[in-house]
Parts: structure tokens; sequence; C-alpha cells
């Protein structure tokens, strides 16, 4: 039955992308919902299972899901749905005003279920050593959806994420050769001395001079996929460049499963080296993210830029929770994963929209959305406060959890930088945010409808937002305390 | 066929010694059709080394592992980058950010540091061949110094792949490389990059009208 499960959610869609290829129109569109589904319901299915039983295991063991990695199966099926919801309306559009030529349309729908396919890739092995496959399957693969327009600047981000995220992710290739080198010293040649749940088991026995450098190189590694500040540069093009459904995606769910890898190691490394090395690495460029994100956002002249940066802020953040620990911080942390990833899909749809709709992404250009696109403008400028963590956003409530996480756990000082960074930010936000609504429009500008179907889509996620920020369901409650009892290691 | 252990041994440090003189003529080369062929060569010395570690201890997955890297490193990638020099009409890093001169200084001085830096022993190397661990992190360093002091597209791909060269080179040093799985794994992987490297070389060919990275100065802040 899991066997079956894991197969429908790597199969479906990498043989969906394969039937959409060639295809156009109404019935690429076909194909690829199809596909998606199935490995949505697969995916759910499978989350369900691992988070009922605590651990799910398939294939003698090549297969290992458990709390987090369920957690991270769950966020990726719902924004993957969310951006393939988008997904028509947007092609149509591109096709219509000829960014996209037609053989483009098949291509987008096959790229797209690749990308998600590599996406649910990653928390399903064990092997250390396949998470990294599956990590840089995702850079691939997405290189190729950054670039599908053939713009100049389209090209110059895909031609920089790829050379970027390849370097990147070449280090923390080293990084998991260092942790196994270490590791086959203890279990000898066997095959599962890569798998995480044995590393994390033998830990103290490793040898810590190997285990430190591993997490060193894993850190830069993976944290250029995550956007952590110095290793960000290739983020804010490469988010700003995708076609919108795809920027949810990047922004949403990929810098998160890069964090994933991150926190795998991390886990390890508490147990070999004790909490305080990688915690206060993790600390370090947590805050530094935060801080170097923040002029950016303030400044910054480009709706989909603004979007991209305020991202890296928010990884920062949830770097720097991860690296507080404790309960509180780590469920502050879970949560924010989540509700980050919720916001930014409908604030990429939205800005998709108005993008679309205005010709620019310019922000100077996109002003007076209230009177020209009332309900992309709406969803955009309510989803820029809640993303600012205005109550009743459930943003603040992880926002508050994390700060007041770290100042339990002593790290009082980092955790009052973090909080007057998170201010400023909310004001960057709610300046632009405010412009964009309420601002002149620029003349010649025309009157946008949004359909009521799109509309939905937009206001849904941010509703689930608004509500968790005021109560939490009791089988979430549940769940998001057996993932904050795996991040929390064998201490937490 | 079977070699023993102290030859094979041999033969790792012979083709590790190969591999960095590889990478220095790669980073001292104006001509990136010669810097092509150079990196093929250490592909094949790379291979050449797996194939006699995985003979000499009876490991099939070293074996395939060896037949896996002749096949993309030495011939496939290689083939392909090739294809896409002859169909650019730049053949020659012109003003590269660091001249050849001073590239071939930097990889030599990057070669000793590395063997004064790293003693393979202390990592405790599974194989008696003290040229290895260096070298293999010679090749890390010297090929993040090609793609970082490049203009050309293609300069920064073999950048790149001698920076790959010397990953691979560290897990036959370390440990008698990665399980059968991750290994295909990373070969199929690498492959894939290359192929969608070559797509946007070639469409920053037709769009840009060149492989220079200087057109790609439009993204700021």
């Amino acid at each position: 039955m899991n066997e079956l499960l894991v197969v429908a959610v790597l199969a479906a869609p990498l043989a969906g992308g394969l039937a959409a290829w060639g295809r156009r129109g109404r019935s690429a569109e076909l194909v690829a919902t199809g596909a998606l589904g199935v490995a949505a319901v697969a995916a759910l299915a499978l989350g369900g299972l691992a988070f009922a039983d605590g651990r799910l295991r398939a294939f003698g063991g090549l297969v290992v899901v458990d709390a987090l990695g369920a957690a991270l199966l769950v966020l990726t099926t719902i924004v993957a749905a969310l951006a393939m919801a988008a997904s028509p309306r947007y092609v149509r559009h591109e096709v219509a005003s000829g960014a996209f030529r037609a053989r483009d349309e098949g291509r987008y729908y096959a790229l797209l279920l690749w990308f998600v396919a590599s996406l649910l890739a990653v928390p399903l092995f064990d092997n250390l050593g396949l998470l990294w496959v599956a990590i840089e399957a995702t850079t691939i693969v997405s290189a190729m959806l950054v670039g599908i327009t053939r713009s100049p600047e389209a090209i110059e981000a895909a031609w920089k994420y790829l050379i970027l995220g390849t370097v990147g992710v070449g280090f923390a290739l080293l990084g998991t050769l260092l942790a196994y080198a270490s590791s086959v010293r203890v279990l000898g040649e066997s095959s599962d001395a890569l798998n995480w749940t044995r590393l994390v088991s033998i830990a103290p026995s490793l040898d810590p001079n190997l285990l430190r450098l591993a997490f060193i190189f894993t850190l830069a590694g993976y944290g250029t996929k995550v956007g952590l500040v110095p290793f960000h540069t290739w983020l804010p093009d490469a988010h700003s460049q995708a076609p919108s459904p795809v920027s949810a995606l990047l922004s949403g769910v990929s810098l998160v499963g890069a964090l994933y890898a991150l926190v795998r190691f991390h886990l390890v490394a508490v147990g070999g080296l004790g909490p305080a090395f990688s915690s206060t690495l993790l600390v370090v460029f947590g805050l530094l993210s935060l801080a170097v994100a923040l002029p950016f956002m303030v400044r910054q002249e480009d709706l989909k830029r603004l979007l991209a940066y305020s991202s890296i802020e928010h990884m920062g953040l949830v770097t720097l929770g991860i690296g507080f620990g404790g309960p509180l911080a780590l469920l502050g942390v879970i949560l924010h994963i989540g509700l980050h990833a919720l916001i930014k899909t409908s604030l990429f749809l939205s800005a998709g929209e108005l993008v679309q709709q205005y010709g620019s992404r310019r922000l100077s250009r996109i002003r007076g959305t209230l009177v020209r696109a009332p309900v992309a403008g709406g969803t955009l400028g309510v989803g820029l406060i809640l993303l600012g963590g205005l109550p009743p956003s459930g943003i603040f409530v992880t926002e508050f959890a994390i700060i007041v996480g770290g100042v339990v756990r002593g790290y009082a000082l980092a955790a009052a930088a973090a909080a007057s960074l998170l201010a400023l930010a909310f004001i960057a936000l709610a300046f632009h945010g405010t412009r964009l609504l309420w601002g002149r429009p620029v003349s010649g500008d025309v009157a946008v409808r949004t359909g009521r179907g799109m509309a939905l889509r937009l206001a849904v996620p941010l509703l689930v937002v608004a509500i968790l920020g005021l109560w939490t369901p009791g089988p979430l409650a549940t769940a998001l305390d057996a993932v904050r009892s795996v991040l929390g290691g064998s201490g937490g | 066929m079977s070699i023993d252990l102290v030859t094979a041994a041999r033969l790792l440090d012979a083709c590790s010694a190969g591999i960095v003189v590889m990478g220095v003529l790669i980073a001292a080369t104006r001509s990136i059709g010669r810097a092509i062929w150079l990196l093929a060569v250490q592909g094949a010395l790379l291979a050449v080394a797996a194939l006699a570690i995985g003979l000499a201890t009876g490991t099939t997955h070293i074996v395939v592992g060896g037949l896996a890297t002749m096949a993309t490193k030495a011939i496939a990638v290689p083939l392909i980058l090739g294809r896409v020099l002859r169909q650019s009409p730049v053949r020659v890093e012109r003003h590269p950010f660091l001249g050849p001169r001073a590239s071939l200084v930097v990889a030599i001085v990057i070669v000793f540091a590395a063997a004064a830096a790293v003693d393979g022993a202390a990592f405790g190397g599974r194989l008696d061949a003290p040229n290895a661990l260096p070298t293999a992190v010679a090749e890390v360093l010297t090929g993040l110094l090609i793609a970082m002091t490049r203009r050309k597209g293609l300069s920064i791909v073999v950048g790149l792949l001698v920076f790959e060269n010397g990953i691979a080179l560290t897990a036959f040093s370390l440990t008698y490389g990665m399980p059968l799985t991750i290994e295909l794994g990373i070969a199929f992987d690498l492959l894939l990059a290359v192929v969608v490297v070559w797509v946007y070389a070639r469409r920053m060919l037709t769009v840009l009208g060149s492989l220079s990275t200087d057109h790609l100065r439009n993204l700021r802040g």
C-alpha cells in the first residue's frame, strides 16, 4: 500500500509531464490537472499515514517519511494544487500576448509537473545522497521554467540560477560526502551509512571534525537554495522572472525543501556536536538574511522582486527560529513556514494577474489598484498586510512565538534585533501596499476584471491565514506538535 | 581482470597528479576548445582511477560508477560542450577578469596550498594514495577560480565541471565512492544540468547574439 502511494506520487507527475509535452490548450491543461490530481491524492494519503504512524517506511527503508517529511509533503501538495489551478488562466494570457510561443504551452505544463515531482521527492528518501539528487533535480527543472519566455532578462535569471544553484548544491554534495566518510568509519560500507535515521542514532560516535566540516559545507550549499544571505543573489532574479505560478512554488515550497535538507544535517550535527555549533551558525545566517533583505524591500521598484526579497526575509526568520530551538520557537517556525507559503502563493498569483493586466512589474506603474483591479489589487494589498504580521494574521502569532522562544532560550539580543527588523519590514510592506491600493493611477490604464473562480483562489489562502491567527483546530495542533518533536531532536 | 590494492592506490595517485596538471592547464588557457579537451582528459583520468579502485576491491558499484564517469565526464559532456562551441562565434576567452598568466600563477599557488593544508592521513583516507585528497581540494578551488574569473558562459561551465571533478575525487579518496544508487543519481543530475546549460547557451546565442555574460547585467537590486 505504502509502496503504491510512493510510486503514484512520483510516477503520476513524471508520466503526466511526458504526456503533456506536445499538447496544446485544453488538452494540455486536462492532462496536467489529472496527473497532478493523482499525485496530490497519493501525497496527502502518504502524509496522513505518516502522521498517523509517526514514521512511514516503504521499499525496505529506502523511503522513510516522519512527521517533518509528511508536513513538507502536504505543504508541497497544497501549493502545487494552487499553482496548477492558476496556471490555465496565466498561460492563456501569456500565449495571447505573445510571451509564450504556442508549443511552450505543453512544455510549461510538462516542466511544472516535473518540478512538482522533484519537490515531492525531497521529503521521501531516507538517504541523504538521494535527498541531494532530488534537490539538484528541483534546480535543473525549475531553471527551465524560469527562462521559458526567452526574454533577455529571463535568460539572465535562469543562467544565474543554474550556475549559482549548481555551485551551491555542489558544496552540499561535498558536505554529504564528508558525513558519509564520518559514518563509514562507524558503520562500514553498509548501504544505510547515509540514511538520516541511522546517522542521527549513531551521531555521538561520529568524528566531530568531519561532522563540523560537513555541516559548514551543507549550510553553504543548501543555504544557497534556501536563499540565505550571502548566497541569495540568484533568488530575486529567478523568483521575479519565473511565470507567476512557478514563482509561488519557488518561494512557497522550493526554499522550504532545501531548508528541510539543511535541518536533517542540523539534527545530525546537534546529536554529534551538541546544540551549540550548528545552532549558532543558523542564528547568525538567519539574522544576516533578515537584515540584508530589509533595505532591498524598502527601496524596491519591482513588485515581484519585492515579494522575492520578502521570501529571503522570511527564510531568514525561520532559520533563526530553528537556531533558537526550544518548543515555542520551533512550533512558531513550523506554522510560519506553512502560513508564509500560503500567503506567498496568493501574493504571487495576485501579482501575476496585475503584472499581466498592467503590462509592467514596476511598482510606480501599478497604482490605484482598488479602482482599476479591485479583486487582484485587494487580495495583493490584504496579503501584504497579512505577510507583515498585522493581527489577526497567523504570521503575527508565529513571529511572536519565534521571538519569545528566542528570548526564553537566552538569545535575547538576537531576538530583539529580529523583532526590530520585522517591524521595519512591516512598515516597508505597508508603504508599498498603500501606494499600490490607493495611489493615483497612471492614466491610460484599463479596468481589469478578475473572474469569480480566480478571486476565490486568491482569497481563500489569505482567509485561512487569518483564521489560523485566531484559532488552531485540534488535529492541526496535534500534527504541528508531532513535527515539533522531530525538529527538536531527541532533546526537544 | 583484477588489480591488487597497492597498484590501485598507486594508479589513483598517478591519476591525481594528472588531474592536477589538467586543472592548471585549463586555468591557463584562453582557448575554450582546448579547455574542453583538457576537461575530457581530466574526466577520463578520474574514470580510470575509479575503475582501478573498483577492480582492486572487487566492488561492483565503483566499477559501474567509473564506467558512468567515463561515459558522462569523458565523452558525453565534452561532446555537448564542443557542439555549443561550434555554434558560437566566440571561441576564445578574450578578456577574462584574470588573465591566463595570472590564472596560471594562482592555480599553482592553489595546488601547493592544498598540498600543504590537507593531510590525507588526518582524514583517514581509505587508500594509501597521499596525492588524492589534496588534489581533490585543489580541483574544487581551481574550478571555482575558473568559474569566477571568466566571462564566457562556456568557460564558466568548464570551471563548474572541474569543481565537480574535485568533488568526485574527494569521494574516491575519502571513501570508496558513494553507494551505487547515489553515484548514478549524481551522474544523471550532472548530465541533465549540462543539457539544460546547452539549451540556455543556445538561447543566449539566438536572443543575445553571444555567449558572453557581459550581456547579463539587466537584473539588479
